[in-house]
């Protein structure tokens, strides 16, 4: 039976959600195997149209991870992504991308089973959603 | 040297983009010694069977964005004549507002065709989304706006229409072209197949207002503030997509106290134009907390359609609009 | 099956239209079809309420100016008044621009107008007399365009206008710039009356040709001059036999589908769709110049009113219905429209504490109308407790006459049958004919 396993991408920060992953890893916590790891040198950096165009390019869902705020290695990078993410998801759901396929999270170093949790919840989430696919490439019958 | 060949044909628009060609024609007169008008229906009431007399077209200003079937077959048409094709305005080169047909969830199928039978004439069918001329046929040039200003019209013409002996041709100065773009127009050969007639930043290079760094607290539609005539307007809390749009324009309507509305297309550097103003707006928040934050957020409204107001059909990472059917190609009667 | 034969793309039509023409039988049948959807729902609900003065530009650059003034009701304020100046001297210039690219239109077919087999700018290139005359007309237009800009940020799609007023000020530099294009409008205008009117409208065949050619006797509709604004609708001999608000239009007027066109067609309220086959225009109505000549209304300037002396003189009192009465009447208007810009372009008018009055709050519906160029437009908006528009209604009363440019249509064939007209001079018929209405 072919169940459906969404593609996620998760881009995380250098000094923690990617620690954490990491270590979730080490630790061989059940964490299931759809997620594409970006390593990012802060989540600052991850600009609302690497997100789009990781949806664009076929994924089902984009994760961010980042530092608690105050923890942020370069300061305020997370606040940056705090503010854009509100916006953007508001751009993304009237485009037609729900809500669950995007998250931010703050996961520190330490949080290696937080990160498997998360991870774990959003995969399942998504496979309720089903692929994202444009609704422009939705085949005719299917389209909304 | 014969004489070049110009076609003008504006499919689902409006009119303003071809009385800007008019205009620069008629205003410019040293191009009618070097190209005759071959095909012009809004203008000299050319007919479709008047193509069938032309062997080439050598340069095509094509305006409006596909909507129909009888689009379609007009650029198809077209492009299989004309040797340099010309995207005019915003509709051609993006899908421009009726692009924003796209974003309306119920697909519209209203009146197309089903005419009483062998009594009154059918209609062309209209397609299932608004395209872009570069998502039907191959597009060698762009220029952009809604309409586009006369002096990038006229260097586009100059450029793509004139010989290098055309008196015209260095005599009306383009300076916010790019580099190479002027320097085929002073020189008199053809800038690089792809080029666009505007600039390569953001509108912003171009606009006279100041920017200051300065962050807002909460956003204004733009109804409810009369805005510091001096001062950039996304810094004020107004919604301006010049950052996210190419410059060529010179700031015309921030000049004007109006917002940019992104009528050039996104800017070169530009992913998505969407994906950038969320970027760049979301930058001049003054609040490192998640529930302002989320407010100042919730306080733009209509973000695609306004946003995409020009580019939906053709810029938008992720298009909407239903997928393409097989009835797109559907025949004209 | 009878043998069809369409017109398409037909010459100056500002929205994709054809004709098509069965001719079998001893029915002649004529359609106008439109031919593309105006998808105007789609493109503006859900789009925030102060972007559809930018927006509907789309239909032409006055519905920018009647956009703003729906808004001013929708948000309940009162523009300022050189806000009001200045939209007005905006309109006035449109006015003065769509005339005289009309009549340029006009010229470029001339020798036969309603037939030349040969438009003068394609090919031969007209008589050099009609080449300087172009060279002034284009001129002037694009002076008048240059006002445009000064007062509407762009000419085509202007910006300027937004709720409760307008966006920024006139340029203290431009008004010189101003008062002289203005003179030179009215200087232009009188000259252009003249060398029109006389040479060509009246004395030669081809004025007597066009004389012949009326869509028949009508109602019109246009808009009281006075304080109510109301819409004014007048039988065919020019009486007054109704009187409304902008927003009670849509009542006023019906419109009906029909599966061969994509919009719709429009006549006085409970003709129907009869009206696309009565013979004698009954239900119809039609707007713009001649509509408002026809009402018997004096311009208010002097020169205008000279001219209208004029049309008196060589057609005989109004109402009138023919091309050449159509005609005539934009060379009125032309004239009133320039002589009205010389007005308004006075930094008098057009300075003030205040540009905008910044709304409070946000209505829920509400309707305006002005006269464009063409003739009368109505908008009327229904929008959420955010201004987000959910409905709307605009009736553009000239692009919109469909049964009316039906029956033109039919006329012009007719015209054409009678006299034994080639295809391409049929077509030039039904073009020349459309033309000024
Ligand atoms: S780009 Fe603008 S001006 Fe040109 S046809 Fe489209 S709507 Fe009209
Ligand atoms: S955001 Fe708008 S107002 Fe500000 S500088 Fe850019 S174009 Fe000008
Ligand atoms: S400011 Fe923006 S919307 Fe206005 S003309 Fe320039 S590119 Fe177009
Ligand atoms: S360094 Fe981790 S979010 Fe900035």
């Amino acid at each position: 039976m072919n169940r459906f396993e969404p593609r996620i991408i998760a881009f995380l920060c250098n000094w923690c959600s990617y620690v954490a992953a990491d270590a979730a890893g080490v630790a061989r916590l059940t964490q299931l195997p759809n997620v594409r790891v970006i390593r990012v040198n802060c989540s600052g950096m991850v600009d609302p149209s690497y997100v789009m165009k990781a949806f664009a390019d076929g994924a089902d869902g984009v994760l961010i991870g980042g530092c608690h705020p105050g923890d942020c290695h370069y300061i305020s990078g997370n606040i940056k992504t705090l503010r854009r993410s509100f916006l953007l998801k508001s751009l993304l759901r009237e485009l037609g991308v729900e809500d669950g396929r995007f998250r931010l999270e703050w996961i520190a170093a330490s949080e290696g089973p937080r990160y498997a949790k998360v991870v774990n919840e959003m995969v399942e989430e998504i496979r309720s959603l089903g692929p994202y696919v444009p609704p422009q490439r939705r085949s005719a019958k299917g389209a909304a | 040297m014969a004489k070049k060949k110009l076609a003008v044909f504006t499919a689902t628009g409006c009119s303003a983009c071809e009385n800007s060609v008019l205009d620069v024609h008629f205003q410019i007169s040293p191009v009618t010694p070097w190209a005759d008008i071959a095909f012009w229906p809004y203008v000299t009431g050319s007919q479709w069977q008047d193509l069938d007399h032309v062997d080439r077209i050598d340069l095509c200003m094509f305006a409006g964005a596909v909507r129909t079937a009888a689009d379609r077959k007009a650029a198809l048409k077209l492009r299989e004549k004309t040797r340099i094709m010309l995207a005019v305005g915003a509709c051609s080169a993006f899908g421009g507002m009726p692009g924003l047909v796209n974003l309306a969830a119920v697909r519209d199928e209203g009146n197309s065709a089903g005419a009483d039978e062998g009594i009154d004439p059918a209609l062309p069918g209209t397609e299932s989304r608004v395209s872009a001329l570069s998502q039907i046929v191959d597009v060698d040039y762009v220029v952009p706006g809604c309409p586009p200003p006369k002096n990038l019209l006229w260097s586009a013409i100059q450029a793509l229409l004139c010989p290098g002996e055309c008196t015209s041709r260095i005599s009306y100065a383009a300076s916010r072209l790019p580099e190479r773009i002027s320097q085929c127009i002073t020189s008199g050969i053809l800038p690089p197949k792809g080029g666009t007639f505007a600039g390569e930043k953001a509108v912003c290079a171009s606009c006279s207002r100041v920017k200051e760094e300065k962050k807002f607290r909460s956003a204004f539609r733009p109804y409810a503030i009369d805005p510091d005539p001096g001062r950039c307007l996304l810094e004020q809390g107004v919604l301006c997509q010049g950052i996210a749009t190419r410059e060529g324009c010179g700031g015309l309507c921030t000049a004007a106290g109006a917002p940019c509305r992104g009528c050039f297309g996104k800017a070169e550097a530009v992913y998505d134009p969407g994906a950038k103003m969320v970027s760049a707006v979301t930058s001049t928040f003054d609040s490192a907390n998640a529930d302002e934050i989320e407010a100042m957020s919730n306080e733009f409204v209509d973000l695609a359609g306004t946003l995409y107001r020009y580019t939906m059909a053709a810029q938008c990472a992720l298009p909407v609009g239903p997928a393409k059917d097989e009835n797109d190609a559907g025949d004209v009667l | 099956m009878m043998q069809a034969t369409f017109f398409e793309p037909l010459r100056w039509r500002e929205h994709p239209a054809r004709v098509a023409v069965y001719n079998g039988g001893e029915e002649l049948k004529v359609y106008y079809q439109v031919t593309a959807p105006r998808d105007l729902g789609a493109i503006c609900k859900g789009r925030p309420v102060e972007e559809l003065p930018r927006i509907l530009t789309l239909l032409g650059p006055a519905h920018h100016i009647a956009s703003a003034v729906t808004l001013d009701r929708l948000f309940n304020v009162e523009p300022p008044p050189p806000a009001v100046n200045m939209r007005q001297a905006l309109l006035q210039t449109l006015v003065f621009s769509h005339h005289l690219r009309k009549l340029f239109f006009f010229l470029t077919s001339l020798e036969d107008p309603l037939a030349d087999r040969h438009s003068a700018v394609r090919t031969l290139g007209p008589p050099r007399f009609l080449r300087h005359v172009f060279d002034e007309v284009m001129q002037c237009l694009s002076l008048a365009q240059e006002a445009a800009v000064i007062l509407g940020g762009r000419a085509e799609h202007p910006l300027t206008a937004a709720a409760g007023g307008v966006s920024r000020y006139v340029k203290p530099q431009s008004y010189n710039r101003l008062a002289e294009i203005g003179d030179t409008c009215v200087i232009f205008a009188v000259k252009f009356a003249e060398f029109c009117g006389g040479t060509l409208l009246n004395a030669s065949e081809a004025g007597e040709a066009l004389n012949e050619v009326s869509p028949g006797p009508m109602s019109s509709m246009s808009m009281s001059d006075d304080a109510d604004a109301a819409i004014v609708v007048s039988d065919r001999t020019g009486k007054e036999i109704d009187r409304f608000t902008p927003a009670d239009v849509f009542d006023k007027v019906e419109l009906f589908h029909e599966p061969w066109s994509y919009e719709p067609f429009a006549c006085l309220k409970g003709k129907g769709r009869n009206v696309l086959a009565a013979a004698d225009g009954d239900g119809l109505y039609f707007v713009g110049p001649l509509a408002r000549l026809n009402r018997g209304l004096e311009p208010s300037t002097p020169k205008a009113e000279e001219e209208r002396g004029r049309f008196i003189e060589s057609l005989g009192p109004p109402p009138h219905f023919s091309l050449a009465a159509a005609y005539r009447a934009l060379l009125v208007e032309l004239i009133q429209s320039a002589e009205q810009m010389t007005v308004l372009y006075d930094q008098e008018k057009l300075t003030g504490p205040a540009v905008r009055t910044i709304p409070q709050a946000i209505g829920q519906q509400a309707g305006a109308a002005i006269e464009s160029p063409q003739g009368l437009i109505v908008h009327r908006y229904r929008v959420d407790e955010r201004g987000m528009v959910q409905e709307l209604d605009i009736l553009d009363t000239a692009a919109q006459n469909n049964a009316l440019h039906c029956r033109i249509a039919r006329r012009a064939v007719e015209l054409s049958k009678y006299g034994n007209r080639t295809r391409e001079e049929t077509k030039k018929n039904i073009e020349a004919s459309l033309l000024p209405f």
